[in-house]
């Protein structure tokens, strides 16, 4: 009763809100008018779960279905110096204070130091480089130096104070520290080495003085850091790669002073032996540039750092990245080039009249005239990065339509066989019936993910990647068809009873078509509820496989396998957007999907809604 | 009753070898080959064609070149071995563990012991929460109480259950630190009698309370969609004509009535008991079927994977019979036997 004055009481209002409708209906006469389609629909719009569900789901399908579009998937990227980045974008914002006043810049993997003319330090990104570490902390002993000049290496800094001393943080268990003997006795003696570069790569260091004395400390197990003492006293300056390293004599020529002879950093292009004015590094080739403008590049160029571009100036300094090279133009502007893959090689418009650049990983940083810092590449990442250095966006993303994609073919499978099953289980009965139900049973009976489990296990070592999904499509598919059969079958019962079917049997239409044209599309509202509900149930299958690691398989991300790495304390603490990003967004997915799905069968069936 | 139970049972047998020929043709499939493992030590110092004779004479030892059928009949043990005894499942020869390195039915009963510990708790609690839930919820039905009940069940029944796992272990055994993060028991310990028992139910609060919070959603609705039905009925509409007392109404009529669905699906549960739930066992590292089942796929350790999908089958066909059995022996009015 309540109900109903509630009704025209809103219905008075809509009245009033829309002008005078010319007349209503009495209740009896308006359902009259409505198809079954449309009372369903109309029913299920009413439903304010069922809608917020549907508009969630739709919002996420859309999100996954477009965003691998934008977020290219590159199955065999990885990068050991970007792994368990914590969420955020703050890797290039370099503090305001800094602006007028810059002396150096060093980007690092995730993090960047900066050094301003006051000789203060500054820190940005993400600096908590293990759980440990923050590079934040920042010495007590080095606040009242004066630092000139500043490096950041994988996982340390290295400082210098204008007495020639160096100090430095971060990671220091693999010998970042052991700054040579030579070295502190000069400072400790008070007689300043003058050093003139200073630079840090992958756990090892390296100085040049002004004697053209090169020193190198740190992790000589994985790198090539011995300096032969034939260039003593002869070298200018070196460029740091991630493995080696490469030093421009005094004479403008360019020498691998290293031990490895078979580096390819070793195989010195021809032509490099006079005139090189600057030298720079990423992390596994390097570049020179000669007086005349040339830009030379050698070593292991894997994405594109050996294409160089076309200047339309003479380039007078360059620096390298990860993959990528930026070099300076006398006329002030930047051009990048090499791996594009977090836009660092994209310089924007507004760089112009660039006085100085500093380059690493994947930042660039550019220095203007006025002082302002300009700066483009790698943000950061919205929901960090896995244990390989994958985007875990990109592949919530990619990985979201896998997952759907499978679920949406099983649940495809599973319909076909259980609406051509259940279809002739119904209409013939009998022994078709008989077999047919016989058959569900045993399939509907076992159990389903230790089934799956050895199915995956067994035949799925012997095939792709690629076959494997479509193995596991094939699988839930086929396993999961007895519950909508059964359904099928219910209903066709009850359905061939019907005057409708009496009617086209009088008129000797055939009993298939009967069947798939008549029956199949009066009960096409019960399988569309059962197969939403389906739907959400092949994800969390999929997923359940894709988890213990019988699903599908890295590197093809899915909603569940990206969760497989996340069971353990360290991960559940430490890197905890590694699983609680996907998990929530395939939570609130199967969430709306079952609310899609309840709201539909409370629209199909209004006497379900009375449970 | 007794025909129809005879009929079933016969029709479970014919379903068990259908499906465990199914699995076995399916685990023939794994390209290995004992006889060529046996000899490959032997390979240098042989010439081919001896090689080759060996060969043959080993595959014929060991029974590899008798057609699938046959070696099917041997591994169950309808047919006598190459060596002329019975030697099946049926014998009780599960197989050997390559793993373990020592036979499967020697593994199996500790593993559970375990399993079936784990689940007699996660489904007495489970019980104990839904069934007053789903009756209360079913009374009040459309409450405020009810409606938001409603909202958690389908929450509880959408996640996938080791996201519940992560998430409870993040909030009590990381951020809080009560509750250990995973095993079965205080490594190296000696404790005896009740002290061990208390040492494992520790352990084991963390797995339990997931595996309960993990099945709540579907009973919970399941009971209360039950006792929905039974409240729309007739007969209570006369009970409560006839003056009864509402709560004898609700349980004596209401319940009693909505028990008939709900048992079997009870009973589908306690089946469960016994193979254990592979994902918790494996997520907190309890020594359970579930977990032995995983690691015998994992180190492709066939044959005791095979055992236990075999153990898997029989304990869902026996599900099946006694779900069935059950429908005719809670409610008179069905006839199983028709």
């Amino acid at each position: 009763m309540k109900n109903k004055n509630k009704t025209k009481h809103s219905c008075t209002i809509l009245q009033r809100l829309f002008g005078n409708r010319n007349k209503v209906t009495d209740f009896m006469k308006e359902e009259q008018l409505q198809s079954p389609g449309r009372l369903m629909v109309k029913n299920f719009t009413h439903n304010t779960l069922g809608m917020t569900g549907l508009i969630i789901f739709l919002l996420i399908f859309l999100f996954v279905m477009i965003g691998p579009a934008f977020f290219k998937l590159d199955l065999s990227y990885q990068d050991n110096t970007q792994t368990n980045v914590p969420p955020g974008l703050n890797m290039l914002s370099a503090p305001e204070e800094m602006n007028g006043k810059v002396k150096k810049i060093a980007p690092g993997p995730t993090f960047a130091a900066g050094l301003d003319e006051d000789g203060k330090i500054y820190l940005w990104g993400k600096t908590k480089i293990t759980s440990k570490i923050d590079l934040k902390d920042i010495p007590e002993n080095l606040k009242d130096k004066d630092i000139v000049d500043i490096a950041a290496g994988y996982d340390h800094i290295v400082a210098l104070d204008k007495f020639g001393k160096l100090y430095v943080w971060g990671n220091r268990r693999l010998g970042q520290d052991k700054i040579p003997d030579k070295l502190t006795a000069y400072a400790n003696s008070g007689r300043n080495p003058n050093i003139v570069q200073l630079e840090a790569s992958n756990q090892f260091s390296a100085v040049v003085t002004e004697s053209g004395d090169l020193y190198i400390w740190g992790n000589s197990n994985l790198s090539d850091i011995g300096v032969k003492s034939d260039y003593k006293g002869n070298i200018q300056k070196v460029a740091l790669t991630s493995y080696a390293y490469i030093s421009l004599l005094k004479d403008g020529s360019v020498a691998y002073t290293g031990y490895q002879k078979d580096n390819p950093l070793a195989r010195i292009p021809e032509g490099l032996d006079s005139g090189v004015v600057d030298i720079a590094s990423t992390s596994n080739s390097v570049a020179a540039v000669k007086e005349d403008g040339t830009v030379v590049v050698w070593g292991t160029c894997t994405k594109g750092e050996n294409d160089v571009p076309k200047f339309d100036g003479k380039p007078v300094r360059i620096s390298g990245g990860r993959y990528h090279y930026s070099v300076l133009l006398d006329n002030g502007k930047v051009v990048s080039w090499g791996d594009n893959t977090h836009k660092q090689t994209k310089v924007p418009s507004s760089v112009k009249n660039v006085e100085d650049i500093y380059v690493g990983f994947y930042q660039n940083y550019a220095v203007t005239e006025k002082g302002d810092i300009e700066a483009w590449g790698l943000k950061g990442y919205l929901c960090g990065t896995d244990d390989l250095g994958r985007d875990i966006l990109n592949r919530i993303v990619n990985g979201g339509k896998v997952t759907m994609t499978v679920g949406a073919i099983s649940v495809l499978i599973s319909l076909v066989i259980g609406i051509i099953l259940g279809g002739l289980a119904g209409y013939f009965g009998g022994w078709v019936d008989m077999i047919v139900m016989r058959v569900s049973e045993v399939i509907g009976g076992l159990p389903f993910i230790p089934f799956a489990m050895i199915l995956s296990a067994i035949i799925g070592t012997r095939i792709s990647v690629e076959q494997r999904m479509y193995l596991i499509m094939v699988v839930l598919g086929v396993l999961s068809w007895p519950g909508i059969c059964h359904m099928i079958r219910a209903q066709i019962f009850s359905q061939r009873e019907q005057e409708y079917v009496t009617a086209a049997k009088a008129m000797g239409i055939k009993e298939r078509v009967i069947i798939f044209r008549h029956i199949i599309p009066n009960v096409l509202s019960m399988i569309l509820v059962d197969a939403t509900l389906e739907f959400a149930t092949c994800m969390l299958t999929e997923s359940t496989l894709s988890y213990m690691g019988f699903g599908i398989s890295p590197p093809t991300p899915t909603w569940g396998n990206m969760l497989t790495g996340a069971n353990n304390s360290l991960v559940i603490q430490q890197f905890w957007w590694r699983w609680v990003f996907p998990a929530a967004i395939f939570g609130i997915c199967t969430i709306c999907i079952n609310l899609i799905g309840d709201a539909l069968r409370d629209a199909v069936d209004p006497k379900s809604a009375e449970r | 009753m007794g025909k129809y139970v005879v009929k079933r049972l016969l029709y479970m047998v014919l379903v068990f070898l259908i499906v465990s020929l199914l699995m076995y043709a399916i685990y023939n499939l794994i390209p290995t080959d004992p006889a060529r493992a046996q000899l490959e030590p032997l390979k240098r110092s042989l010439r081919p064609a001896e090689y080759e004779k060996r060969y043959e004479q080993l595959r014929h030892q060991m029974g590899l070149d008798a057609p699938l059928v046959v070696r099917y009949a041997r591994w169950m043990g309808f047919v006598p071995d190459v060596n002329g005894k019975f030697d099946g499942l049926l014998e009780g020869n599960l197989g050997y563990s390559q793993l373990y390195k020592t036979d499967v039915a020697e593994v199996i009963p500790i593993r559970m012991k375990n399993t079936i510990f784990i689940n007699i708790f996660s489904t007495i609690i489970a019980l104990a929460i839904t069934i007053p839930l789903g009756i209360y919820c079913a009374v009040h039905k459309r409450g405020k109480f009810d409606s938001s009940v409603q909202v958690l069940t389908i929450i509880g029944y959408s996640i996938p259950i080791y996201i519940i796992g992560l998430i409870f272990i993040w909030f009590f055994a990381v951020t809080m630190g009560w509750l250990p993060v995973s095993g079965i028991e205080t490594p190296g310990n000696h404790f005896t009698g009740f002290r061990a028992f208390l040492d494992k139910t520790y352990y084991l609060i963390l797995p339990v309370l997931v595996m309960t919070v993990g099945s709540l959603g579907g009973m919970t609705r399941y009971v209360r969609a039950a006792m929905i039905d039974s409240l729309s009925m007739d007969y209570i509409r006369t009970a409560r004509a006839k003056g009864l007392r509402e709560k004898v109404v609700i349980y004596s009529h209401a319940w009693r009535n909505a028990l008939l669905p709900v048992i079997t699906v009870i009973i589908g549960w306690f089946i469960s008991i016994f193979s254990g739930s592979l994902i918790i066992e494996n997520m907190f590292g309890l020594n359970g079927m579930g977990q032995l089942y995983y690691q015998g796929l994992m180190n492709n350790d066939y044959e005791l994977a095979l055992a236990i999908q075999m153990f898997y089958i029989i304990i869902s066909l026996v599900g099946q019979l006694i779900t069935d059995l059950s429908y005719g022996l809670v409610d008179p009015r069905v006839r199983v036997d028709k």
